[in-house]
């Protein structure tokens, strides 16, 4: 159950999904990933690419114009 | 003032419009809709990179060039656009209408940021990237916009052909992003 973070500010599309992708990949079932992204774009793609991969995706406003994507691996 | 803002944000209406993007149905049905509306107001289809030819010619004149003796001007309709001003030439201030349109849109959702530079690889990506944009959609007469979608709602071939090689140089560009950038 550890948690991970992964920091992709000032990172355009497509490269916070496919950083995101290859980390969930290392990780192990229940472990929690949290993406920082500030390009709205990925803010799109990342929770739905999770989310049709079956994990459970939270969406957080840290502040203007910037996220975070919580990504809690189900399988 | 600021609480009614803050309430305003808060809005479902308003988030689902300003603030959340819009499903990627809605936005082609939008797109289709306006790009109709411009061929219907202007008799021409919508397109973005042949103003930027224009503008580069107009540098390059007022560097002491001359353009306007090149096959590509040579209609009479090219030649007026050597002679026209920014603000009186269509395609400029469409240009322009996108990207105020696009700080409009961040700044409704609040969501404006100055996002930092992380590497110079990232610079020189950019820089590189974006010239051989410019310098292919002059090649190909046209970007994603006036060679792939105005082409294809005109019925033209060209447009899947430009389609097909799109797909292929989207493919080798994530190749070489993997390599440089993972």
């Amino acid at each position: 159950m550890a948690e991970f973070t992964l920091d992709c500010l000032g990172e355009a599309c497509p490269v916070p999904l496919m950083k995101t992708e290859k980390k969930m990949s290392e990780l192990s079932v229940g472990d929690v990933l949290v993406v920082s992204i500030d390009h709205s774009c990925a803010m799109k793609n990342v929770p739905e690419w999770a989310r049709k991969q079956g994990h459970n995706v939270e969406i957080e406003e840290v502040d203007d114009g910037e996220w975070e994507i919580v990504i809690e691996k189900a399988k | 003032m600021k609480e009614f803002f803050i309430k305003l944000g808060d809005h479902p209406i308003y988030k689902k419009l300003l603030k959340e993007p819009l499903t990627y149905v809605a936005g082609a049905v939008l797109l289709s809709v306006f790009q109709i509306a411009h061929f219907t107001v202007f008799g021409k289809g919508w397109g973005v990179t042949s103003t930027f030819a224009v503008w580069g010619t107009w540098v390059y004149n007022a560097l002491g060039g001359n353009a306007g003796s090149w096959a590509y001007y040579a209609s009479e309709k090219m030649q007026q656009e050597l002679h026209t001003s920014f603000l009186a030439d269509g395609g400029s201030i469409r240009n322009l209408g996108i990207i105020f349109g696009a700080l409009a849109a961040t700044l409704f959702a609040s969501q404006f940021k100055i996002k930092k530079i992380k590497t110079l690889r990232q610079v020189v990506a950019a820089i590189l990237g974006g010239l051989l944009m410019g310098y292919g959609a002059r090649l190909a007469n046209g970007c994603n916009i006036g060679a792939l979608f105005t082409a294809i709602a005109s019925f033209s071939l060209s447009g899947w052909v430009f389609g097909a090689f799109l797909l292929v140089g989207a493919f080798i560009g994530s190749k070489l992003l993997a390599k440089y950038f993972m």
